[in-house]
């Protein structure tokens, strides 16, 4: 049986805050206990904890005589009450060296104090619970509006990025505000997106380009000019005044590879760009790897005008440029320039140099714009064809609107609705020139209303179960990001989604979807806080040589783990500990694990003593870091709050970070600075609880490298708990989390999970929930699809 | 003919007189309308300007003056500008810290907005007039105009306008007078009408969407009454937007006085630089004449030499070189000269505007007065990116001092001559790219 956890101080804090609305006090009925209050907890207050955590002195910024108790009770009060009930069961207070409680006034106190929160939990919890109101954050925005207009582009670009909750998460409807620049953003978004996917005129010119050799002579883009593409080499294909502006393209390569043995396949990236004049501007359309050295076509897509486009007339060298690289990477760095025979002509170039993946190119075709018929198919989407257009073009728009509205508000659109839009219509129409520009703004209405905008669950006071159209929005935005695609229209349309099996069917669906992958990498991202890698700079003077570039394929192995983990249905107690991980050749060079070849993620086995799961993980190694060296207390506080969801409080305002510049401090090693710092009185009555967690890991450097030496001392990685347990290292850090925390981990995650379906803060009302999730999720050997599976057909993901 | 085939002129049109609501985000301070307005325009030219030694023979084509504060006095290229000399600063030793940073053909671009390019894809960031438009942009018709002899936007490095939005995206400039003209004074084109007709539309719109809104608000429970108050503001707050900007379409364009219509030479073009140059200049006085708008920039050309219909200017004028080789003979004896004079060519341009402006009374001065005046270059010499050749112009019951040589550290960025520009227009405690304060010597 589990025992009840409590919330973290700070997170329980502004659990309280929301679920409380702008006032800011509980109205508690008067205590049925305020006569026990008065003769028998009182004096056990006055004498053991008020001379600590009273008037005169308040350590750990603690005060409790002044917290208001009976009629009304300040939010930061129940939270104080709160953390003080687990100071006490957990022994730590009344500290060893103070006056100690016997166990009866330990007891009493203790009771008295869960009554009470108790039953201020139990007022909440007929009123909140709910899912607020939310609108679609920046990416569920961006690909909500390309999936609904079946058009790809850059929907999103002018948005402010999103407020993270209190628990690191972007999809909190609490914190997700807007504004009126916001909704100016969304209505020219809007417009700009209508305005490419509604066409006017007749079909635009298709040009095709093939290219058998580089048109473009000499190292004028950097790299050597070829169709023999070793290491550093390109092909480029220029096209001077025949070509699109807009509309998608078509771009076929036909090319061999050389695949030699032990080493990774080419990799061939193609760009479309253009050269200004002294600089020049690409956007890659796609990079894949060629695992077949036999000739074949290569087939590319994307839109014209994603891409940086020359200037007709202006510029100094007109025409847009496709461009092949081969990417390949050892890590070695570029070869050395040699003089080449070509044309005759000595000429300094690249060469070619044995043993290399290569890249031989046939031939390059460029197609633009391809469409399968004109208007295309994104326009006949909205504007479908039909006689009605001309005979009653009421009737027709009135289809139009039904159509586009079921898709853009998730719902069928009622009669009311629509009778609106038409009316819209019929007023805007006479002030424009044709059908297609007033449909456009009849269509941004739609898209800058709430319906569109916000996950839309309308209900007043009492809970309700969601529709099923309202269940297809929750399970599409939580594995998905976007809008529910057909299959869980029809089944929302059918009635069909509110039953156990079909909603079980559609999780392992989606989340084996390539969409699937989203869920992964947005959880995982925020769970783990991996986004903050970015604010990471890491010194090249300490790691020579060490690629930006790595630090993104350092994310994706912590992604594909939790993937790899989620879809194989294995124990999620390997991210505590795991024999394996997710490598591919750069990353596996990074860690020195031989025979990895290519650039796909796949399951190695583990060698390395220590390394496993996430803790040794360089994405998370390297965001407890400075960039130079490695954070101990970052670590420290990262396991504690993201693996453990039992965050140590901030530290007070006055308290120095640790001082890098001051020299004679900066000779000491990380470990021996930590020691000057708990040697202090004021900070080691909490660093006594965080150092050991981070020391654990001092084997590894800011970039999850294993280390010996630190500043030419060897590295001590040993430290104790405050509860006596000692941590030798960081397999042993690991051994006794899954030994002995796996329950606290087991519930961090459900409780993360559950945040991150909800959409909401977690609150009192929730324990329940995280109880029964969380004791399910042990008895089924943490299997997260077990788990997911369980939050959405659980009453708080299914009601409202 | 195939589309892209169309003559250059008409495919350049661009969107350089906008009505569309100016962005919010940089919304500030606005001048109460009974209070005479405040105005900036800046022009750009590439390249640098001659600088022969001094002491040499050739010292008087040094573009600089000598001397320094309020005791300095003009060689030949500036000497045109001594009829206004009480109305105008010359600045040495000025430029953007950054541009000092970048290629010395690659700094046009970042002339008004001090960015700092990135590598891959050259984002630039908001330009200095736009910020001034976003604030005091609503209260006349359009909110700034971009014009440039090449039009269009050009390509990053060299592109074809100076004005960038709050987004640092270029704002395609207009560069035929006709067109120009009559977005300010005659007929509207297609993209205006365009503009006019969304602007109409979004005002009903936004009236459908907040009375839908209120009902269904009816229908949340509290908490999401709450959120959903906050998209209500945010319409209400459009709403007011947009029926400011929509005021203008019932009120009548200003009517032009023979004189102004019959000095006008609308069909001038790149052809004739002088008289093309001297037409941008009036439209740009009519525009604040009329207070169509109280922002506007003009680039006279761009660093996009041999590609840039600006490129022959000289040739066209009788020099014997395009203006980037003009411009690297600023070294050579017989160079030197050629450049100085076509320096002196772009004051006397330059010269015709200001005393435009100053022959035209507007309350108890002129318009120079309340009308600040940047001219200038992101080059000293060729592709010198630090000591920028710039005159700083008007504004004097703006609150700015002139008839100054000011010389400058490398440690004051040209930002803080935008800062304090900004200041004088409106915007409230301005800061701007890296600026580190006003610029003291002229501002008072």
């Amino acid at each position: 049986m589990l025992r009840r956890h409590s919330l973290s101080l700070k997170m329980l804090h502004l659990v309280l805050l929301l679920s409380i609305g702008t006032s800011g006090i509980v109205q508690a009925a008067k205590p049925p206990s305020s006569r026990l209050y008065r003769l028998t907890i009182l004096p056990v207050l006055q004498s053991k904890c008020y001379p600590c955590h009273g008037s005169e002195t308040q350590e750990g910024n603690i005060r409790l005589d002044n917290l208001g108790w009976g009629s009304s009770v300040e939010l930061s009060d129940l939270v104080t009450w709160q953390k003080t009930k687990e100071m006490l069961d957990k022994g730590s207070m009344p500290p060893k060296d103070a006056d100690e409680l016997t166990v009866g006034q330990r007891t009493i106190l203790s009771r008295w104090i869960d009554g009470e929160v108790q039953r201020i939990k139990t007022q909440l919890k007929n009123t909140t619970g709910r899912v607020v109101l939310r609108r679609l954050n920046r990416l569920e925005y961006q690909n909500t509006m390309r999936d609904l207009l079946k058009f790809d582009m850059d929907y999103a670009r002018d948005l402010p990025s999103d407020s993270l909750s209190p628990d690191g998460f972007r999809n909190n409807g609490g914190s997700l505000q807007i504004s009126a620049a916001q909704l100016e953003y969304y209505l020219n978004a809007a417009r700009r997106g209508l305005d490419r996917v509604i066409v006017t005129g007749t079909a635009p010119e298709v040009f095709t380009h093939k290219f058998e050799t580089s048109n473009v002579g000499g190292k004028w883009f950097n790299y050597e000019v070829s169709n023999y593409l070793g290491r550093w080499q390109g092909f480029y294909g220029k096209m001077v005044d025949e070509y699109p502006e807009q509309g998608n393209y078509r771009i076929r390569v036909k090319a061999r590879a050389e695949i030699p043995e032990n080493r990774g396949a080419p990799v061939m990236e193609v760009s479309v760009g253009y050269r200004p004049d002294t600089e020049q501007i690409w956007k890659v359309t796609q990079t894949i790897e060629l695992t077949t050295e036999a000739s074949t076509i290569y087939e590319f897509t994307g839109r014209v005008e994603n891409h940086p486009l020359p200037v007709r007339g202006q510029g100094k060298f007109p025409g847009l440029v496709v461009r092949v690289l081969n990417q390949y990477d050892d890590g070695a760095g570029k070869p050395k320039e040699v003089e080449l025979q070509r044309d005759g002509k000595k000429k300094k170039g690249f060469p070619s140099e044995q043993g290399y993946p290569v890249i031989h190119i046939e031939s390059v075709e460029f197609k633009g714009p391809v469409f399968d018929k004109w208007p295309p198919l994104h326009h006949r989407n909205i504007l479908f064809e039909s006689e009605l257009r001309t005979t009653d073009e009421q009737a027709y728009v009135r289809q139009v609107l039904i159509r586009f509205l079921r898709r853009a508000y998730r719902r069928p659109a009622t009669d009311i609705e629509i009778q609106k839009f038409l009316r819209f219509y019929t007023s805007i129409r006479p002030d424009f020139p044709s059908l297609e520009e007033a449909i456009k703004e009849t269509l941004a209405m739609a898209l800058i209303s709430p319906p569109f905008l916000f996950l839309l669950e309308p209900v007043q006071n009492k809970k309700r179960e969601l529709t099923d159209w309202e269940m297809a929005s929750r399970l599409s935005y939580f594995l998905w990001s976007t809008m529910p695609d057909e299959k869980l229209f029809e089944l929302a349309a059918a009635g069909q989604l509110s039953k156990p099996a079909v909603l079980s069917a559609q999780v392992d669906r989606m989340l084996r979807d390539p969409r699937g992958w989203r869920f992964v990498t947005q959880f995982t991202d925020q769970w783990l806080k991996l986004e903050n890698t970015a604010q990471i700079a890491i010194d090249t003077s300490t790691y020579r040589g060490f690629k930006i570039n790595l630090k993104e394929e350092m994310l994706q192995e912590t992604r594909h783990f939790f993937q790899h983990l989620m879809l194989t249905d294995r124990s999620a107690l390997n991210l505590l500990d795991s024999g394996f991980t997710m490598l591919n050749e750069p990353l596996a060079r990074h860690y020195g694990v031989a025979g990895v070849y290519g650039q796909g993620f796949r399951e190695v086995a583990l060698k390395e003593e220590g390394r496993g799961g996430l803790l040794g993980h360089s994405s998370v190694l390297m965001l407890g870091s400075t960039g130079r060296d490695s954070h101990p207390i970052r670590r420290a506080v990262w396991i504690r709050d993201r693996l453990l969801n039992d965050p140590p409080p901030s530290p007070p305002a006055d308290v120095p970070d640790l001082d890098e510049s001051n020299p004679e401090f900066a000779k000491l090693s990380v470990r021996e600075q930590l020691e000057v710092h708990r040697n202090k009185e004021s900070c080691a009555s909490c660093h006594r609880g965080i150092d050991p967690w981070g020391i654990a890991l001092e084997h590894y450097d800011a970039i999850g490298k294993f280390r010996t030496d630190v500043k030419s001392k060897p590295v001590v990685a040993t430290d104790i708990l405050p509860n006596g347990q000692e941590l030798r290292g960081a397999a042993s850090l690991k051994q006794y989390l899954i030994n002995h925390r796996s329950e606290d981990f087991s519930r961090a995650l459900v409780t993360r999970l559950s945040i991150y379906a909800l959409g909401r803060d977690i609150q009192l009302s929730d324990e329940d929930l995280l109880d029964d999730l969380t004791n399910d999720f042990i008895r089924r050997d943490y299997r997260i699809l077990g788990l997911i599976k369980g939050i959405v057909s659980s009453d708080a993901f299914r009601t409202k | 003919m195939r589309s892209w085939h169309l003559n250059r002129r008409t495919f350049l049109l661009g969107s350089g007189i906008s009505m569309a609501l100016p962005y919010m985000e940089a919304m500030g301070n606005q001048t109460a309308a009974s209070e005479l307005p405040a105005r900036m325009c800046a022009m750009y030219f590439p390249f640098g300007v001659g600088m022969p030694k001094e002491g040499s023979d050739l010292h008087k084509w040094r573009w600089f003056p000598n001397g320094e504060g309020k005791n300095f006095t003009f060689n030949e290229s500036l000497k045109p500008l001594e009829s206004v000399r009480e109305s105008v600063t010359i600045i040495g030793g000025m430029s953007h810290p950054n541009g000092r940073r970048m290629g010395g053909h690659d700094t046009g671009d970042t002339f008004l907005t001090g960015a700092l390019f990135d590598k891959t894809l050259l984002h630039n960031t908001v330009s200095v007039d736009q910020v001034a438009a976003a604030v005091v942009g609503s209260q006349t018709r359009y909110s700034s105009i971009t014009m440039s002899t090449d039009g269009g936007v050009g390509e990053p490095t060299r592109s074809s306008t100076l004005s960038y939005d709050i987004k640092g995206r270029p704002i395609p400039a207009m560069n035929q007078p006709l067109m120009i003209f009559n977005r300010l004074f005659g007929l509207a084109d297609e993209d205006l009408k365009r503009q006019q007709r969304r602007l109409r539309s979004a005002s009903s719109m936004l009236d459908l969407v907040r009375e839908d809104s209120n009902s269904l608000r009816r229908k949340l429970g509290r908490q999401d009454q709450e959120k959903l108050d906050e998209y209500l503001s945010s319409v209400r707050q459009i709403e007011q937007r947009v029926r400011r900007t929509q005021r203008w379409l019932d009120i009548p364009l200003p009517l032009l006085t023979d004189e102004e219509r019959s000095m006008l030479k609308l069909e001038s073009d790149a052809e004739a630089p002088k008289e093309y140059m001297r037409t941008m200049y009036d439209l740009m006085w009519l525009a604040f004449k009329s207070d169509s708008t109280r922002v506007a920039t003009y680039q006279i050309a761009s660093m996009a030499d041999a590609s840039s219909v600006a490129g022959p200017f000289p040739f066209r004028e009788g020099f014997k070189a395009n203006l980037h080789t003009l411009a690297h003979g600023w070294n050579k004896p017989e160079g030197a000269v050629a450049l100085g004079k076509w320096d002196k060519f772009m004051t006397e341009q330059l010269t015709y505007f200001l005393q435009r402006l100053k022959s035209t009374q507007e309350g108890d001065g002129t318009l120079l007065d309340r009308t600040m005046v940047l001219h200038g270059c992101s080059n000293s010499t060729t592709h010198n990116n630090n000591n920028y050749p710039l005159i700083f112009a008007g504004g004097n019951k703006l609150g700015l001092q002139h008839n100054h040589y000011v010389k400058v550290g490398s440690d004051v960025p040209m930002s803080n001559l935008f800062v304090t520009m900004l200041d004088k227009m409106g915007v409230e405690a301005p800061v701007f790219a890296d600026s580190t304060g006003e610029l003291a010597p002229i501002h008072t």
